[in-house]
């Protein structure tokens, strides 16, 4: 696309910037800087605190630069070079302090503060206002998280257009006029967005705090490093602000290429867990009790019992990308077991192969700026705003520019307002995608979804969340969905070392760089670097090793940054697994539920404390930092892993972080994928069944173990338990809304609060998957279980139950 | 060649030299003694003297008037003060306003006595005292707590460490 250029001079100097572009950001681009506090790049302009002015050769009035566009000739002339700018920006400063407090001392502003700073950069050295200063009451807390200054708001409207443009989450709102407008919230309403937090980053003054961070520290006392939120697959690139050892912020970093310049509240406040209280920093052994002991004894334990036995691993999405594939490789090396694998989902068939493709298919992945740009998106599986926050904030960037969203899943999503939602049963989404696969247009969501793809060709996307993972086929239709209509395709997954895992073949069936274990031709090129791989028939998958473990077909369970009992959609099977393990070794921040299970312990070192990459759901490594040494006695887990490899007698061949990503840069090199065809051949119409469907899925802010310790956080997002349900399930069954019920399946049952929706799909009923009180893998055998029922719950009779949760309470 | 003309020529000239600097000594061994004989009697410092160790103040009705800002932790080049502020009760506030010092140490093993950090405070909160008797046994003791920063010194010649034996 070629765009007009147009050429004007600013302070005499010559520029040529495309056309429509803002005086502000030509300035920039010459190193020019003109003070300013409304203006955001990423923000519609507002022209709202007058501070930017310059002066366009010709024109009577001054402009404010952040809201006039070059024009062809201009001659434009800032502070630098025009008396009448200085006195106007002077002037504006001076007014613009009239009402502000001078409580610099107190501010958590202070000390990093664009208005101290400007005020000293480009302001009077004093002001000629002696009358009394308008007061608020202060802080006003917006919720538990954000708490508001007015006395020294500016009304730039940051805070409010971020809600309004960016996150869609208006909760704050310009009220009044003249010296009494304010920043306001309805009465009685929480500033309940996911997002609230980059207000206050953006905020130019210190009128929106927040509250973990309140009078914490200072800029001077802190140091900061440059790494990657560990929270999701979205690969926010942060700031950690570190005071004497302790993490005490995190703070986006701009990249326009990830986040923009955003985190989501959980990003952003929940890191307090590498300091939780219950962390153990020393390896233990199971001798009368788990007993204190070195690294060297708990290894050779552990080789004694691993020696020639039945060996499994399990791990989840927290393992940094280097730790995966020391993982991958020790497993198959030392271990000769390819029963590993780190998903959560309960995946089978044709999601094997898929997961092979998200790998290595880079001709057809998706990135941000592709979603950014795209025309038609189909989000198919995935709560974006839940599972991966940023990604949401795409979406929606994506739907300002005009793209056609269709979501694919059984409840609404946060995208109810740009986008078209297409709710379908779980299980049933194969089905639906088909529709697309076969071109069927028409006047149905998924006919629209279908049309639109076609019609964007390379400009669409499809996104395939986790949640089609889960399904034998789903996730396989929705790729041939994407080839059929020329659209790009991407397994979206949840956690933060997701994508590094599968790469790096911790997979029952993958090698690194998604080479098959049974394809002689991929595994040589893997064995031309690990050496000979003595076992070569496909492993088992999580739940087929929690089976095997439960019929004791399992000597050595690893058990790596996860914990059975709360992480995976089983927990009866689960508990069976830990039950009937002769040996289960911990590897972990902590023990947690499985401190009667342990009979070994191998403290890991934490995110803070680890120098390694993880890779966003598009496939980009980024690095991530240490701000300190780990803690007591831990260890980067694939240190512990080489160790490990020691103690069954062999050699992982890399003693350093530097050698190990020597060694694994060329298995995890993108490649062509050569994948035989599908064994799809049509997911078939769905049955109708008259019963319900139970499906679950973790919430943003849950009781997951990284967001230990983000009490403020969860007191602002984390809900409580709850079930929902469409209204006309709930009328057959006489339920009402904000009543109880009871939920009954085959695993187990449970009194929760009901929400009656007709943001669900019929037939459907959710639980969330982890909120306090209630964990919903105790409900099922899977992320989604055929066959519940609900019923009402008298409150009387509800109140007696011992099911019954204790709502209202809650840590 | 100022310096030169001055130098003695000859032996007579340096002996002339050598009886005028004795004449300094000698002058000097019949001024009075300046010597203190700390710590058998001591003499107290110029009242409005900021020589020793600091005070935390408080208003008169007894509310602190650190407002735990940092300010003075910033100012001081050796990186001697330690704060950290907090919220204040509002029911039983600490200081005036949102915010006090939960700690305050200062380091005198790090403190050059220099006073930036008093002109830095916004609130009058922190002074320099008289009090500079400051000998410590162990490093902890040179670490001043706030409940330590907030009493006033000891009258001098009390301090552990003064008295003779
Ligand atoms: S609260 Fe901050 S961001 Fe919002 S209008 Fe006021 S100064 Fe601007
Ligand atoms: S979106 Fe994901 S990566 Fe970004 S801040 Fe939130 S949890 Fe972290
Ligand atoms: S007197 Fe000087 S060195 Fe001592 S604490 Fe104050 S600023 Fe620091
Ligand atoms: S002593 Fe003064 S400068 Fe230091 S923290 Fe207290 S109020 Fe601030
Ligand atoms: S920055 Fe231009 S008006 Fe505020």
């Amino acid at each position: 696309m070629t765009q007009e250029a147009v050429t004007l001079t600013i302070d005499g100097k010559e520029v040529t910037v495309p056309k429509g572009t803002l005086i502000i950001r030509a300035a920039e681009q010459l190193g020019i800087e003109i003070p300013r506090f409304c203006d955001h790049p990423l923000l519609e302009p507002a022209g709202a605190c007058r501070q930017c002015y310059v002066e366009v050769e010709g024109q009577a009035k001054l402009f404010t630069s952040c809201t006039a566009t070059v024009a062809p000739g201009m001659a434009v002339r800032t502070q630098n070079s025009s008396e009448v700018v200085h006195e106007a920006q002077v002037a504006n400063l001076e007014f613009l302090l009239l009402n502000h407090p001078l409580d610099c001392p107190i501010c958590d502003r202070g000390g990093e503060c664009p208005l101290q700073d400007q005020a000293l950069a480009f302001g009077p050295g004093e002001s000629r206002y002696v009358e009394a200063k308008r007061t608020f009451e202060k802080p006003i807390p917006l919720s538990p998280l954000v708490g508001l200054d007015r006395e020294r708001c500016v009304l730039c409207a940051r805070c409010t257009r971020f809600c309004d443009q960016i996150s869609g989450d208006r909760f704050i709102e310009l009220f009044a006029r003249g010296a009494g407008e304010r920043v306001s919230i309805a009465a009685g309403e929480d500033f309940l967005s996911p997002f609230s937090g980059n207000t206050i980053q953006i905020c130019p003054v210190g009128a929106l705090t927040a509250t973990p961070y309140r009078f914490v520290a200072r800029p001077f006392d802190l140091s900061s490093v440059d790494t990657v939120c560990p929270h999701c697959s979205a690969g926010c690139n942060v700031k950690l602000d570190v005071r004497r050892g302790k993490v005490v912020r995190h703070l986006a970093r701009d990249n326009l290429d990830v986040n923009d310049a955003w985190l989501c509240d959980k990003g952003r406040f929940a890191f307090r867990f590498p300091d939780d209280e219950r962390r153990v920093t020393i390896p233990l052994l199971r001798d009368r009790g788990l007993e204190p002991t070195s690294f060297g004894e708990v290894m050779d334990a552990i080789g004694d019992w691993s020696r020639g036995k039945r060996v499994a691993f399990l791990t989840g999405g927290r393992l940094a990308d280097e730790d995966a594939y020391a993982l991958s490789k020790v497993a198959r090396t030392a271990f000769v077991t390819n029963d590993l694998d780190h998903r959560r989902e309960f995946a089978g068939g044709e999601a094997e192969r898929l997961a092979a493709v998200a790998v290595t298919d880079r001709a057809l992945s998706v990135t941000y700026r592709d979603v950014e740009r795209a025309k038609a998106i189909v989000v198919a599986g995935l709560d974006a705003e839940q599972e991966v926050p940023i990604l949401h904030l795409r979406l929606r960037k994506a739907a300002r520019r005009g793209a056609r969203i269709f979501v694919l899943n059984p409840r609404r999503t946060r995208l109810w307002d740009v986008a078209e939602h297409v709710l379908c049963r779980p299980g049933q989404e194969a089905h639906v995608l088909e529709q697309i696969v076969d071109g069927e247009g028409g006047d149905s969501g998924v006919g629209r979804a279908a049309d639109a793809l076609r019609e964007a060709g390379e400009a669409g996307v499809v996104l395939a969340g986790m949640r089609l993972a889960e399904h034998p086929l789903a996730a396989d239709v929705a790729l041939r969905a994407a080839r059929r209509t020329g659209a790009r395709f991407s397994l979206v997954p949840r956690r933060a070392g997701d994508k590094g895992a599968l790469a790096a073949g911790v997979h029952p069936r993958l090698l690194p760089g998604g080479r098959r274990v049974d394809d002689p031709g991929e595994r040589a090129e893997v064995e031309a670097v690990w050496g000979e791989l003595k076992n070569v028939v496909p492993g088992r998958n999580a739940k087929q090793i929690l089976e095997a473990a439960a019929n004791r077909e399992i000597d050595v369970l690893f058990l790596v940054g996860v914990d059975p009992l709360r992480d995976f959609p089983d927990a009866r099977l689960a508990r069976h697994a830990l039950e009937n393990v002769p040996y289960k070794v911990v590897q972990s921040l902590e023990l947690g539920s499985l401190e009667p299970f342990a009979d070994a312990f191998l403290p890991a070192a934490a995110f803070p404390e680890r120098d390694a990459h993880f890779t966003t759901w598009e496939g980009r490594a980024q690095r991530i930092r240490p701000v300190r040494g780990p803690a007591g006695l831990s260890r980067p887990d694939w240190e512990i892993f080489a160790g490990l490899a020691r103690a069954m007698g062999g050699s992982l061949g890399f003693e350093s972080l530097e050698d190990l990503q020597e060694e694994s840069v060329g298995l995890l090199s993108p490649r062509a994928f050569s994948g035989g065809a599908s064994a799809w051949v049509g997911a078939g119409a769905p049955q109708w069944i008259d019963e319900l469907t139970l499906f679950t899925y973790p919430l943003l802010v849950d009781e997951g173990r990284l967001s230990e310790g983000a009490s403020e956080l969860k007191a602002a997002l984390e809900e409580k338990p709850f079930l929902e349900i469409h209204p006309v399930d709930a009328d057959k069954r006489s339920i009402a809304d904000g009543g109880e019920v009871r939920v009954r399946t085959q695993a187990g049952q449970a009194v929760v609060p009901v929400r009656v929706t007709p943001d669900i799909a019929e037939g459907s009923v959710f639980v969330p998957f982890n909120q306090p009180g209630l964990a919903a893998n105790t409900l099922l055998s899977g992320r989604f279980t055929a066959g519940a029922t609900v019923e009402a719950v008298a409150a009387a009779e509800a109140a007696a139950d011992p099911e019954r949760l204790t709502v209202g309470g809650g840590p | 060649m100022s310096r030169g003309e001055q130098r003695p020529q000859d032996f007579l000239g340096g002996l002339a030299a050598a009886a005028r600097g004795m004449g300094v000594v000698i002058k000097q061994v019949f001024r009075p003694d300046v010597t203190e004989r700390y710590p058998q009697q001591i003499d107290e410092p110029p009242p409005r003297s900021h020589i020793g160790r600091h005070l935390l103040n408080r208003y008169e009705n007894g509310l602190e008037k650190c407002i735990g800002c940092e300010l003075c932790a910033y100012a001081c080049p050796a990186d001697a003060i330690w704060v950290e502020g907090a919220d204040n009760d509002p029911e039983n506030p600490v200081s005036p306003g949102e915010r006090h010092a939960k700690d305050y140490q200062i380091n005198y093993l790090r403190c050059i006595m220099c006073g930036l950090c008093v002109e830095a405070c916004p609130t009058r909160a922190l002074t320099m005292t008289h009090a500079y008797e400051m000998a410590f046994t162990s490093r902890e003791d040179a670490i001043f707590t706030k409940e330590q920063l907030l009493e006033p010194p000891l009258p001098l010649g009390t301090a552990p460490g003064t008295q003779e034996g």
